[in-house]
């Protein structure tokens, strides 16, 4: 199946928007998709061509609306596969460096690992606890 | 390999470091050797320290044996349950992949049978357990706050509570409007650098795929410099395939080690320290030893998740994802409920970008038009709350061993067989209410709830009960197996009742409290 199916099937799982959010299949996530199936599933190649297999023949002509109506008909009569395939592309996109830089930009969280750099966060603050101290034991006594 | 060793314990997890720590530093003349099926996890070479970090939640940080297949995972039956296993094996045990959410059970835990009428009670008080608990807090690490009114009167926590975010913020001041019970969680989490060895907590988040700076503590952290200095000896990827025993006692283990050589390791006592699950597989490798009562009244933790999604950015992604407020105002029985027993409400952060899409412990985001605003709407602005549940020991329940069915190493296969029993289903559904009640007076301005989470199966409880009768019961108060005085029994297989909280605080207690009992009584022969 040629690419320009796997990136329309992309595409429709993301979409992006007009908000500066790129769609999946335009954004090149082609190749991270095949690499991710492999490394993410046990038969993910054999689940990616199970749901080009369920796509009608001309879906690639078809308008956008119809193409998502044939990816929800896909995801109920396979899906395991669908389930898969979703996963692997949900996976290359919030992996990928240019959308976590795009991620960076709309939220302030950078586009780096947890580690080693970790985040700040505000003390304890033990004067919040006052009513619950004023309110006194609530656990059960024992014999 | 130390050679002719006294002691053998199964599993170098939780409770077999912990336990192999106090015997050693009690009886430094014994010859204690540990067998731990998998290897050495490099925390600080974690994934949270690559672009990638989020993918290996998915492959070799996965919760689910089953999913995650490395090289020391053994397949386990779960077609018969909707709670999947979760359990991981390595060096560590299943502390390499945990929260660190640290409370302790509460007296009331340990009185079931006679408080509600229902179960039965522990042969182990919680009395008992406390001096064991504080022990365990200094060796872990502990971060949290005195003066809980949740609990009885504690030792000060080695470290303060760990810090706030936002949303937890949130959270504190809505308990407080609603006249709820809350408290920071406790949690085995260094949040000061006051230990040689271990950095404080830096907040990054995802404690589940290891701690780079050893912040987080894990079984292995914790205890294993500490048993091999007091003389214990750890070989890995030895996995034990059978109990021998000969004329009421066990004798020795066969193992099978990576290069698939088999080998017979003898011992004078033989300890159990893997999980329920692997416990029942081992004992049924034993010849000429029954008990109707192995694997019946499996208990799990069964947890519904709520979360709630604010207007506000909370940055919920950075802070201990689960360890942030808890509240036991649910806790108790309540003779006002409809149920026996009661839950926890604990609160987990958000989580990072890939995470919320695929919906983490909550729901996977909609594919198709819309998703990115969803994404937008969710990411750093949700907090969730688990409702922890009270599972009672229910005989339907049940863990059970297929012989004539064997995986890689040459061993039987599990089966989980497990169903929410009425009270559970009552308590779950009543705390979902209480959950979603707390999340909107915090402000969020929309729910998703999760009833029951899959990949959840972390507590597997009870199914080796300890009991104060042979006939009611698989062990003694002290883990030891009915018929078979050298074979003890220290997982949390031996889990008279659940509880509603996290299990692994009052489970090293009583390993700790299992050594020095073994220790005593061997000093009488
Ligand atoms: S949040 Fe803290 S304890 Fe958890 S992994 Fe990060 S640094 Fe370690």
């Amino acid at each position: 199946m040629p690419d320009e199916t796997i990136i329309a099937v992309l595409d429709c799982l993301i979409p992006g928007d007009a908000t500066g959010w790129p769609a999946a299949g335009q954004h090149g996530l082609v190749p991270r998709l095949h690499e991710l199936l492999e490394l993410l599933s046990a038969d993910g190649p054999a689940q990616l061509q199970t749901v080009l297999s369920h796509l009608p023949e001309d879906f690639l002509t078809l308008p956008t609306d119809q193409q998502t109506i044939s990816l929800q008909t896909v995801e109920s009569t396979a899906p395991d596969a669908f389930d898969t395939v979703l996963k692997a592309c949900y996976s290359a996109y919030y992996t990928d460096p240019g959308i976590r830089r795009i991620i960076e930009q709309k939220t302030g969280y950078e586009a780096r690992p947890p580690q080693p750099l970790g985040y700040e966060m505000e003390p304890f603050d033990e004067s919040l606890l006052e009513p619950v101290r004023a309110r006194g034991p609530i656990w059960r006594k024992v014999p | 390999m130390v050679q002719s060793p006294d002691i053998v314990i199964v599993g170098a997890g939780a409770t077999g470091l912990s336990f192999a720590w106090r015997l050693a530093k009690q009886r430094p003349d014994l010859k204690i050797l540990v067998l731990e099926r998998g290897g050495h996890i490099d925390q600080r070479q974690g994934p949270s320290l690559s672009d990638d970090w989020e993918l290996a939640l998915q492959r070799e940080f996965h919760a689910n044996p089953n999913i995650r297949r490395n090289s020391a995972d053994y397949p386990v039956d779960e077609t018969a349950t909707p709670i999947k296993p979760a359990f991981f094996n390595a060096v560590g045990g299943s502390t390499i992949r945990w929260g660190a959410h640290f409370p302790r059970f509460r007296p009331s835990d340990f009185k079931v049978h006679s408080l509600d009428g229902v179960a039965a009670d522990w042969p182990v008080s919680y009395k008992t357990l406390v001096p064991y608990m504080d022990i365990n807090d200094s060796i872990m690490g502990v971060s949290g706050l005195a003066g809980d009114p949740g609990n009885p009167p504690r030792a000060e926590r080695p470290h303060p509570p760990l810090g706030s975010c936002a949303g937890s913020l949130r959270l504190a001041k809505a308990a407080n409007r609603l006249g709820w019970h809350w408290w920071p969680a406790d949690a085995a989490i260094n949040s000061t650098d006051a230990e040689p060895g271990r950095d404080g907590c830096n907040n990054c988040g995802p404690c589940g795929m290891g701690c780079p700076r050893h912040a987080r503590a894990s079984a292995d952290i914790a205890y294993l410099a500490r048993a091999q200095e007091a003389g214990v000896t750890l070989s890995t990827h030895n996995v034990v395939r059978k109990i021998i025993t000969k004329g009421g006692a066990a004798t020795g283990v066969e193992t099978i080690n990576s290069d698939g050589r088999t080998e017979e390791i003898s011992c004078k006592e033989l300890v159990l320290a893997g999980n329920a699950i692997s416990t029942n597989i081992l004992l049924t490798t034993m010849s000429n030893w029954e008990n109707p009562l192995l694997g019946k009244g499996l208990m799990l933790h069964p947890t519904a998740i709520v979360t709630g999604f604010f207007a506000e950015d909370l940055k919920s992604y950075s802070g201990p994802f689960a360890t942030s407020i808890i509240s036991q105002e649910f806790y108790e029985t309540d003779p006002k409920r409809k149920f026996l027993r009661g839950f926890q409400l604990q609160a987990l952060r958000g989580q990072g970008p890939l995470s919320t899409a695929l919906g983490g412990y909550g729901q996977r985001l909609n594919w198709g038009g819309g998703h990115a605003s969803a994404f937008a709407n969710a990411f750093g602005k949700s907090m969730s709350l688990t409702v922890t549940c009270e599972d009672l020991p229910e005989p339907e329940n049940r863990i059970e061993v297929d012989t004539k069915r064997q995986d890689q190493f040459g061993m039987p296969i599990a089966k989980m067989c497990y169903r929410l029993g009425a009270n559970t289903r009552q308590i779950r559904d009543y705390g979902v209410e209480r959950a979603s009640e707390w999340l909107r007076t915090a402000g969020a301005e929309r729910l998703t709830v999760t009833p029951l989470s899959v990949q959840a199966g972390f507590h597997i409880m009870g199914t080796a009960t300890m009991g104060s009768e042979a006939r009611s019961s698989v062990t003694g108060h002290d883990g030891r197996v009915h018929g078979i005085d050298n074979l003890t029994v220290i997982d949390a297989s031996v889990f008279v009742t659940a509880s509603p909280v996290n299990p692994t605080s009052t489970l090293q207690a009583l390993a700790l409290r299992a050594a020095d009992l073994m220790g005593r009584r061997l000093a009488q022969t």
